[in-house]
C-alpha cells in the first residue's frame, strides 16, 4: 500500500524518530544495568536474596517513553510550521494532497506507528533482557514459557502507548503538551499512579491497566487486574481515543 | 485526435462554482466562481486577505466549503484516483518538515504515488536544487523553499498545476525560469492556475485573469479583456480592488 510506504519513509527520515528509538532502547537498558547491579550486590551479601520477578519488565515499563515520543512526533511533525523564511507552510498540506482520503491517510500513519513501535519494543526487550542476563549471570531469573505472553504484553503495551500518544496529538495538533504530559507521567511523577491512591478506579486508566499485561507485582496495588483484563481495558481506551481522533480529523479543516 | 483533445480538456478544467466559506461569523468567500482551462495560464489575483489561498485550499480538499463546489474535471480533488498525476500543488511554503532533507521530502511524496526514485532526482534537476538536495529544509532560503514546493508539484508530471504565489521570493532569474516553465506547460495543453498579488511579473505569464477582492470575483476574462481600457494590468488591478475610478 503506497500510503503506508510513504508514512514509513516519513518516519525513517525524521531525526526525532531516531531520538525516540534511542530513548526506547537506552532508557530501559541503562536502568536494567543499574538495578541488576544493585540486585547482584544484594545477592552477593546474602544468599536469601533473589532477583525479583519483574526484573527487566519494570524497566521496559519505563522504556515506553520511546514509543510515546515516536507516536507524538509522527503526528506533530505534520503540523510544525516551516520557518517564516520558507513561507510558513505545514507538511499536512503535502500529505493530504498526496493522499486526499483523510481516513486512508490516518490509517496509514497509525499503521506505520504501530509497526515501528512494535519493532522498537522487540529491540528494547531483547536489549534489556540481555543486559539483565549479562549483569546477573547465573542469578538472572530464567526465561521460560511464562515469559512469552509477558513479552507479547510488553510489545502490545508499547504499540498501544504509541497509538494513544498519536491519537492525542491528532486532537491537539501540537506535540509539546502531549509529549510533556505523557513523558512526565511515565517517568517523573506518575499522576495516574498517584490517582490509584485516591480511587481504585484509576487502576483502569490506560497505562495502569496496560502494565498488568507484563508486570506481576505492582507496588501497593489497590486492585487485582489479570493480564488479559488489563490488555482489554487498554484496548478499549485505544479504540475510543482513535475513533474520536479519526472523527475529528476527517471533519475539520486541515 | 480532436475527440481525444476534447475529452482531455474536459478532465483538465478546474471549475470553481459559487464557493462560500464562513469562519465563525465572518464570510471569507462570498460566492466565488470561475474556470481555469487547459492550454492556458490563469492568474488568480487579489490583495492580501482577498481569499485566494482559502479558495485554493478548498479546491485541494484541505478545507471544506460552507457551500458551493470546486471540481477537477467533474470530480472533487479528494475523489481523484491518482491525485499526484492529475494535480500538482504548492501552497504557502514547500509543505515539508524542516528537519528532513529536500530529497527525503520528495522521496516520501514519490512513494505515496508509486513513483520511482529516479523521478526525484529528475525534478530536483528541473528546479535547480540538485546541489541543495541533501540539506535540511530548515536551512533553505525562501526561494529554495519555493523551488522545493515546485519540485513536489511537478513530481507526478501532472495535467494541472495549482500554485499559490509561486513567484514570491524568487530572484529575477527564478521568475524568468518559472514563467518559461508555466508557459511551456500551457503550450503543451495543460492547465495552470496560479495566485498572486500582481502584476508586472504575472502580466507576461498569464492568459486569463480572475481578480478577487474581499471574497468576491471583481473581474474575470482574458488578459486583454481585464486590462481593458487601463494602461496596464496593474492599473486595472488597483482600480478594481480599491474601487477607484472605473
Ligand atoms: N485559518 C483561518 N482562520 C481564520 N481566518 C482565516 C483563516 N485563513 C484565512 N482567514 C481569513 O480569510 C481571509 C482570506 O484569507 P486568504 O489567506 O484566503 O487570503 P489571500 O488572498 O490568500 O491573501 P494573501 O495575499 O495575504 O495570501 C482573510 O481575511 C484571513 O484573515
Ligand atoms: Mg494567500
Amino acid at each position: 500500500m503506497r500510503a503506508l510506504a510513504a508514512e514509513t519513509s516519513k518516519l525513517a527520515s525524521l531525526p526525532a524518530v531516531w531520538i525516540a528509538t534511542a530513548a526506547g532502547v537506552v532508557v530501559p537498558g541503562v536502568i536494567a544495568a543499574i538495578t541488576a547491579s544493585a540486585a547482584l550486590g544484594a545477592i552477593d551479601r546474602g544468599p536469601a536474596a533473589i532477583a525479583a520477578i519483574d526484573t527487566g519488565y519494570q524497566e521496559l515499563a519505563f522504556g515506553v517513553v520511546g514509543a510515546i515520543i515516536l507516536g507524538v512526533v509522527a503526528v506533530s511533525s505534520e503540523y510544525v510550521t516551516e520557518s517564516a523564511d520558507s513561507g510558513g507552510g505545514r507538511q499536512i498540506t503535502t500529505s493530504l494532497t498526496a493522499v486526499p482520503s483523510r481516513l486512508r491517510f490516518l490509517l496509514a500513519k497509525l499503521s506505520a506507528i504501530a509497526i515501528s513501535s512494535a519493532m522498537l519494543a522487540i529491540t528494547a526487550a531483547v536489549t534489556t533482557m540481555g543486559v539483565v542476563r549479562v549483569v546477573l549471570g547465573e542469578h538472572a531469573p530464567a526465561l521460560g514459557a511464562d515469559d512469552v505472553p509477558r513479552l507479547a504484553g510488553v510489545a502490545c503495551y508499547w504499540v498501544y502507548s504509541a497509538l494513544l500518544a498519536a491519537g492525542i496529538t491528532v486532537l491537539t495538533r501540537h506535540g509539546v503538551v502531549p509529549l510533556a504530559v505523557l513523558i512526565a507521567n511515565t517517568s517523573v511523577v506518575s499522576v495516574t499512579y498517584l490517582l490509584t491512591k485516591i480511587t481504585p478506579l484509576a487502576n483502569y486508566l490506560p497505562d495502569m491497566a496496560g502494565v498488568r499485561m507484563f508486570i506481576r507485582k505492582l507496588a501497593d496495588s489497590t486492585a487485582e487486574i489479570s493480564p488479559l483484563t488489563g490488555g482489554l481495558v487498554m484496548t478499549a481506551w485505544v479504540t475510543v481515543l482513535l475513533v474520536t481522533a479519526a472523527i475529528s480529523f476527517t471533519r475539520r479543516d486541515a | 485526435m480532436t475527440g481525444g483533445d476534447a475529452s482531455r480538456s474536459h478532465v483538465d478544467v478546474i471549475t470553481i462554482d459559487n464557493l462560500v466559506k464562513r469562519r465563525g461569523s465572518r464570510e471569507i468567500l462570498s460566492g466565488i466562481s470561475f474556470r481555469a482551462r487547459p492550454g492556458r495560464v490563469t492568474g488568480f489575483l487579489g490583495p492580501n486577505g482577498a481569499g485566494k489561498s482559502s479558495t485554493l485550499r478548498i479546491l485541494l480538499g484541505l478545507d471544506r466549503a460552507t457551500s458551493g463546489a470546486a471540481l477537477i474535471g467533474s470530480v472533487p480533488f479528494a475523489k481523484l484516483p491518482d491525485p499526484l498525476a492529475m494535480v500538482g500543488a504548492m501552497l504557502d511554503g514547500p509543505g515539508a518538515h524542516r528537519a528532513r532533507t529536500g530529497r527525503a521530502h520528495l522521496r516520501w511524496v514519490a512513494r505515496s504515488a508509486g513513483l520511482p526514485r529516479a523521478r526525484v532526482d529528475e525534478v530536483l534537476e528541473v528546479v535547480g536544487l540538485t546541489n541543495a538536495a541533501s540539506k535540511r529544509v530548515g536551512a533553505y532560503s525562501l526561494g529554495m523553499g519555493r523551488r522545493l514546493g515546485l519540485a513536489t508539484a511537478l513530481l507526478g508530471d501532472p495535467e494541472i498545476l495549482v500554485l499559490d504565489e509561486p513567484v514570491n521570493g524568487l530572484d529575477p532569474d527564478g521568475i524568468r525560469w518559472i514563467r518559461t516553465l508555466l508557459r511551456e506547460r500551457a503550450a503543451s495543453g495543460r492547465t495552470v492556475l496560479l495566485s498572486g498579488h500582481l502584476m508586472g511579473e504575472l502580466a507576461e505569464t498569464v492568459d486569463d485573469v480572475v481578480v478577487v477582492n474581499e471574497g468576491k470575483v471583481v473581474a474575470d476574462g482574458t488578459l486583454g479583456e481585464v486590462t481593458g481600457a487601463y494602461r496596464t494590468l496593474e492599473d486595472a488591478f488597483f482600480a478594481l480592488t480599491t474601487g477607484a475610478a472605473s
